[in-house]
């Protein structure tokens, strides 16, 4: 059956996830039953790079950096389509070329959105 | 190698530039282009009505056969362009009313428009996620449009979150599809599941996934829950799009999804689509029955009417797939008509969506409240509205289908449901009228209130226009498929349309081949 | 032209119903009344086309009604004799009490609304009569039956007014019910309702059987009897005749047109028009005999001792019609017609007269609260008498007779003829019949208008004559009532054989002819020759010198001037309101003129043609005419005795009939509460169909149907639908949990069902 044959070539990534649970598990047990457990409050306490920690973790920042953050990413996905496309241009021709082009214009419109609309404006 | 042929994708390349065209004049003109804006999308979406009518409807995919064009697709197309043109149509006045004047909303909405009419064209599980998810993003930001009302806001975040988990069902229904089928082209997965049929049940599983997600999608029960809150929340011209047009798009999907890639599996969808239909007629007839708030009961009467449509699926014969699409059209002008009646109860520059709001809404305005009792008549399927002949159409179908009992609980979940359309029309007529409505009712939501009453009571007059080309829509999509089952791979499935142009399906099958060189 | 007769009246009832606000009361009036009047001329003129002329009966189809199968039913006017005769009556009649009405009605607030019923009435009445087949007569049918309904109930203030319609209504359905498994039985027989069919293909099924539950029944017979019974109910025929004299609750027009005139007649057409059917069944044609005159007499006997008015002439009404139907029992269907003829006039005389005299005395209509009013209201003193004396059936034999005297005499002849069992039983139930209706004829003029007045003198010193507007179509009617009889014998019952008896009795009259009617004769219809008209205006006049009446003097002269007025183009309200009197006039000379024609339509043959069938040998008219004299001069006698005994009675010895009540105290209870019928009926039906009805309308309706139907699913749908409501909770994480476990509960379906 094809699809048994499909399934075998799955095998490799079932016997990594086998060996991955058995060596994550050993792991914890090992240290459970191995280590000293002798808690005291310095050691429950958070750990910030030698600081104390200043206030709540879960204080409010501003929206501006999720803005940025989401460009970042929707720029970067581009160079990361750039990439193999400048490499097999040969191969795809003009076809792939002029699709490229056409896939950079909308992000162009969306950059200029983005731009008018001010949301890389710090202030 | 490579297809380049994109005139039958002409549609929507032109939609997409001119969103994208409108975008950059709205960012630069700022919110006062908004009607302008507006009026433009509404030009485009004429213009693509040209475009569909001057591109083939025979059957040609291109694009690597990632896209198809036939004539169920275009006929689809059609009718999601006129619902485009009257959501955008019920919007533009009320966007200045509701203070929510922002250019992005007519963009959005072509967005969308462009993501539905791929949906219909999809001819690829990839494509068709694409498509989807185009649409989706749009509908969802359009749901929180009115940003600083905390119901808006919440309606999006509601349809987003739960729009993510459809989709994620989708994504996991394709991968499983394509892993037990080895494909993700709607030709090749035909083809591998009639040679394998009802063993494979990986790919089974995979399509109760994909038509999990794609039941969110048509808010069929029991994946219906966001329906009645976005409805409510969303402003309300968004909630007229949502209910007129997506509807059409995501049913045009599950048909084409059902009737060409797993058109095999037969046996095991109709009982999936059965399900819902039975579920969502019982729901949207019970449900709404208690509902004071106008929406949430369109909302419910939506839900119940998909269930409808469903039926009209279940039936598996090419009758049922053009009773639904008759049954979405007269769904679409109705829904149309009723929300531009909705828009207009405002009172003091207020809106108000209560049902008690209409009370004797005959002596204050009785054009208005004559034109909502045609259409809640037409809803509730009283003859000789256009509305008891969509039923019509489906219970026939069913009843071809030899499916008794689905349409015999089709009429009495009917009759319920009628109950809680005429006690709108008891309010409007026999209640004690509350204050006077405003009296200036923009000319656009008049145009279409009245073209829906007038298509409500005069299809019956002419009922051959519309039928005649759902069933030619209906028989390009069930008559070669249903063939093509038992055929072997290479021929071309459309090799065996109907008969009634064989020379021109011939001719379009040999273009296919030359383009696929 | 029929269609103008038929539908003129539907136009103006459309017109008075919609638009009676528009045009208000007058405007109805006019419109009604000029409507029916206008389609009366028509139908004197198709009665002479059709009926004496020798016009082909035929059928105008209107449109398709019902086409279903084999199943198909027209809608379509039919043209012969038999309906062109109905036509003149219902229409003349009609007339007449839309004149009156106007008069009668005057001080009542919904006069458009009457007028409009009446129009209606007398639409459905011609569809009724004009129909070509069973369904479009049953649409007629029922039709009246609505018309009569609301009419009887029209003082809708009145608790015993809606009583009366509702029992009208309901006693109706038994006999319609009747009608309509008869109309069916009448399918599945010959597979047509359409009458030319039907009658065409009778002989082929003569010998015909049903078999129901086991029994074998003759098809004919069975549907015969069927259709008997809707005529029984309409024609109020003992059973079913109870509401007859409860719906003289409605106004005293309405009483004279459907429960005197025509509407209660409709069984006889019907049996006539069914004739082919009915001949062919034997048996049913006994039954009717024996109902017929069984009602003839017993309503007689109730008759004598009623004191309402309206209510003695009711009874009446019934006995008479138990006098068609025995004759239609004896195949002497023309006698029948004939008799149904005359009895519309004098009846409708009877009753509008009657109204008059209800009118002078403030509504009262107890006859034991009148009395010595003859002097005060002359010429409705005389009108009554004219009725009275037509219903007694006086008349001179050979010479001249009131209307009742050749119709009735007719009809008992023809039943003696007949020379079998039951012929014989509804001949002495007739003589019988006669006698007792001369009796309570007299009874009520004398009570009414001599003796001591016995009412206040309040009501007394109030009693005038009625205005012109009811006077005068009282005058037509008078002279249908006069002449009816005398003119129409030939045409409706002649015989070829005694052809020469009959010129007899026209040439005679005919020898002292003038003319001073030139009025008149100016404004007739100008396809009859002058002469033939001066002949009528003098048959008219000998007539009238003959049977010696000062009345009569003065109606034509009242009729005269008016004609002046009117040929004058004096439109004055006077005359206008008058015109009906004209046209019936003109109708009455039409027929005079073209009955002393001596080839015109002179024998039954040629009148009725062939729209009466008769089986050979059944002949009964025919042979009437050579009974022995006896027969002939009995009825006569009878009514002449009757007539003298209530004089005795009443005016010689006034104590005499309380002591006759006592010394007959039993007999006279049974027929003062006639024959408790009603009693009967209630103890019998009413009471425990009221019974059952309650059982099932609390037991099965409320408790159970109700409970589990629509008052059971419309909560169980709310109390669904609210659990519905309660699911949305409006969490996400709900929302998305039913989504999970929808799709996993999908899955495990396809996953159970693969292994």
């Amino acid at each position: 059956m094809a699809s048994q044959e499909l399934l075998i070539n799955y095998l490799p990534i079932l016997v990594f996830m086998a060996i991955a649970c058995v060596v994550s598990v050993a792991m914890i047990l090992g240290s459970l039953l191995l280590g000293k457990q002798n808690p005291d409050s310095e050691k429950n306490s958070a750990y910030e790079c030698g600081f104390d920690a200043f206030q709540d973790a879960r204080n409010k920042f501003d929206v501006r950096f999720y803005l940025v953050c989401l460009l970042f990413i929707i720029f970067d996905l581009e160079i990361a389509f750039l990439f193999p496309w400048a490499i097999s241009l040969g191969e795809i021709g003009v076809f792939g070329f002029w699709s490229m082009i056409v896939f950079l214009t909308i992000l162009t419109v969306g950059f200029i959105y983005e731009w008018k609309k001010g949301a890389l404006d710090w202030e | 190698m490579l297809d380049f042929n994109l005139i039958p994708i002409l549609p929507e390349i032109f939609l997409a530039f001119t969103a994208m065209g409108l975008l950059i004049v709205g960012v630069s003109g700022g919110n006062k282009s908004t009607d302008i804006i507006c009026w433009a999308a509404v030009l485009s979406c004429l213009m693509a009505i040209f475009l569909l009518f001057g591109i083939s409807w025979q059957r040609t995919t291109v694009l690597n056969d990632m896209f198809i064009i036939d004539q169920f697709g275009g006929f689809m197309k059609l009718i999601i362009l006129l619902g485009m043109i009257a959501s955008i149509a019920l919007s533009v006045k009320y966007l200045y009313q509701e203070q929510m004047i922002r250019f992005e909303y007519p963009v959005l909405m072509l967005m969308a428009c462009v993501g539905m009419m791929l949906m219909v064209s999809a001819h690829n599980l990839l494509g068709l996620y694409m498509a989807l998810e185009l649409q989706s993003l749009s509908l969802y930001v359009l749901a929180a449009f009115r940003r600083n009302s905390y119901k808006s806001a919440e309606a999006g975040t509601k349809y987003f979150v739960l729009g993510a988990l459809s989709s994620g069902l989708i994504l996991f229904g394709i991968s499983l599809v394509y892993g037990f089928t080895g494909s993700i082209n709607f030709s090749v997965i035909q083809t591998s599941l009639s040679n394998e049929g009802a063993a494979n049940i990986g790919a089974i599983i995979g399509m109760v996934f994909l038509l999990s997600g794609l039941a969110f999608k048509i808010s069929a029960v029991p994946f219906h829950m966001w329906t009645p809150d976005v409805y409510q929340g969303a402003p309300t011209s968004v909630t007229a799009f949502f209910a007129i047009v997506p509807k059409v798009a995501a049913f045009a999907l599950i048909i084409r999804l059902l009737y060409e890639p797993f058109a095999p599996l037969m046996e095991q969808w109709s009982q999936i689509i059965l399900f819902l239909s039975v579920a969502s007629m019982t729901v949207g007839a019970f449900a709404a029955l208690v509902q004071d708030n106008l929406k949430r009961l369109l909302a419910y009467s939506s839900i119940g009417n998909m269930g409808y449509a469903l039926i009209g699926i279940v039936a598996g014969n090419e009758a049922g797939v053009s009773a639904v699409i008759i049954y979405l059209f007269i769904y679409m002008f109705m829904t149309a008509g009723t929300f531009g009646v909705i828009l207009c109860l405002r009172r003091g520059g207020i809106a108000s969506e209560k049902i008690s709001d209409l009370g004797g809404l005959s002596l204050t305005n009785p054009a208005l409240a004559y034109a909502m009792a045609i259409l809640m008549f037409s809803m509730s399927g009283l003859p000789p509205l256009a509305g008891f002949f969509g039923k019509l159409f489906v219970f026939q179908a069913a009843i071809d289908g030899e499916l008794y009992a689905l349409a015999i609980y089709g009429v009495i979940t009917t009759v319920i449901a009628a109950y809680y359309y005429l006690r709108i029309i008891k309010v409007m007529f026999f209640d004690d009228p509350v204050d006077t409505l405003d009296k200036d009712i923009p000319f656009a939501r008049r145009a279409v209130i009245f073209v829906s009453v007038i298509f409500v009571l005069g299809f019956i007059i002419k009922p051959n226009l519309l039928v005649s080309s759902s069933q030619s829509a209906a028989s390009a999509i069930t008559a070669p498929q249903g063939l093509a089952v038992k055929k072997t791979i290479k021929e071309p499935p459309q090799a065996a349309a109907a008969g009634d142009r064989p020379s021109s399906t011939e001719a379009a099958a040999t273009v296919t081949g030359a383009q696929d060189k | 032209m029929e269609l103008l007769a038929v539908f003129l009246p539907l136009f103006a009832f459309i017109v008075a119903g919609l638009f009676g606000k528009q045009i208000g009361d007058i405007g109805c009036q006019i419109v009604t009344s000029a409507s029916v009047i206008i389609a009366a001329v028509f139908s004197v003129i198709l009665f002479f086309e059709v009926g004496l002329g020798d016009y082909e009966a035929y059928s105008t189809i209107l449109t398709r009604w019902i086409d279903s199968g084999t199943f198909q039913v027209n809608w379509a006017l039919r043209v012969d004799t038999l309906s062109v005769v109905m036509m003149c009556v219902i229409n003349i009649v009609s007339s007449c009490v839309h004149i009156y009405s106007i008069g009668y009605m005057s001080h009542d607030a919904a006069k458009g609304r009457f007028m409009a019923y009446l129009s209606l009435f007398t639409f459905a009445m011609l569809m009724l009569v004009t129909a070509d087949n069973l369904l479009q007569l049953f649409f007629g049918w029922e039709g009246v039956g609505l018309a009569s309904y609301l009419l009887i109930g029209f003082w809708n203030h009145k608790p015993s007014a809606n009583a009366a319609a509702q029992k009208a209504f309901v006693v109706n359905r038994v006999g319609d019910f009747g009608l309509a498994l008869g109309i069916m039985a009448v399918f599945v027989i010959f597979g047509s309702l359409d009458f030319d069919v039907i009658f065409s293909q009778v002989s082929d099924f003569a010998d015909y059987k049903f078999v129901f539950l086991g029994y074998e029944l003759h098809a004919l017979t069975v549907a015969s009897l069927l259709l008997f019974m809707g005529a029984v109910g309409k024609s109020a025929q003992l059973g079913l005749h109870t509401w007859l004299p409860d719906a003289m609750e409605g106004p005293t027009p309405v009483s004279a047109l459907i429960h005197a005139a025509t509407m209660v007649t409709a069984g006889v057409f019907l049996v006539a028009r069914m004739s082919p059917l009915f001949e062919f069944a034997p048996v049913a044609l006994i039954v009717v005999t024996v109902f017929g005159a069984t009602t003839a007499f017993v309503a007689a006997t109730i008759g004598l001792t009623q004191f309402d008015i309206k209510r003695v002439i009711a009874y009446s009404t019934m006995s008479q019609l138990g006098y068609m139907f025995f004759a239609l029992g004896v195949s002497a269907y023309g006698a029948a017609m004939f008799h149904l003829m005359t009895h519309a006039f004098f009846k409708a005389l009877l009753f509008l007269g009657a109204g008059s005299v209800i009118h002078a005395m403030s509504d009262e209509q107890d006859m034991r609260n009148m009395g010595g009013i003859a002097k005060k209201i002359p010429a409705t003193y005389t009108m009554m008498w004219i009725g009275s004396l037509a219903l007694a059936g006086v008349g001179i034999p050979g010479i001249f007779g009131f209307a009742g005297f050749y119709s009735k005499d007719m009809v008992l002849e023809a039943a003696w003829a007949d020379a079998s069992w039951f012929g014989h039983y509804a001949y002495w139930m007739g003589i019988a019949a006669a006698v007792m209706t001369a009796f309570y004829s007299g009874r009520l003029i004398f009570m009414t208008f001599h003796g001591k007045p016995r009412a206040s003198k309040q009501v007394m010193s109030h009693i005038h004559e009625s205005p012109a507007v009811m006077l005068a179509p009282l005058y037509v009617l008078a002279f249908g009532a006069i002449f009816a009889g005398f003119l129409f014998y030939n045409s409706f019952v002649g015989s070829a054989h005694h052809g020469e008896h009959d010129a007899h009795h026209i040439a005679k009259p005919l020898a002292s002819g003038d003319h001073h009617d030139t009025a008149m004769i100016e404004s007739t219809t100008k396809r009859n020759a002058k002469e033939e008209i001066k002949k009528a205006a003098g048959t008219i006049k000998a007539g009238i010198e003959t049977q010696v009446s000062n009345v009569e003097e003065k109606m034509i002269g009242h009729a005269e001037s008016i004609a002046e007025d009117h040929s004058n183009g004096d439109l004055n309200p006077r005359a206008k309101s008058d015109n009906d009197q004209i046209d019936a006039a003109h109708t009455d000379k039409h027929t005079n003129d073209h009955d002393d024609k001596a080839h015109f339509a002179a024998t039954k043959e040629d009148f009725w043609k062939n729209t009466i069938f008769i089986r050979a040998g059944n002949d009964t008219v025919d042979a009437a005419h050579g009974v022995d004299l006896w027969v002939k001069l009995l009825p006569l006698i009878a009514g002449l005795f009757g007539l003298g005994l209530s004089y005795i009675f009443y005016i010689v010895a006034p104590g005499l009939p309380e002591k006759c009540v006592k010394a007959f105290k039993y007999p006279h209870q049974l027929l003062f509460n006639k024959w408790y019928f009603d009693e009967l009926y209630d103890a019998l039906i009413v009471k425990n169909a009221l019974r059952l009805g309650r059982v099932f309308a609390v037991a099965g309706d409320k408790n159970i149907i109700d409970r589990l139907g629509p008052d059971g699913t419309a909560l169980a749908s709310l109390k669904t639908g609210t659990i519905f409501g309660k699911i949305q909770s409006g969490f996400i994480y709900h929302y998305a949990f039913i989504m999970i476990i929808s799709v996993i509960g999908l899955v495990t379906w396809f996953f159970m069902k693969a292994w």
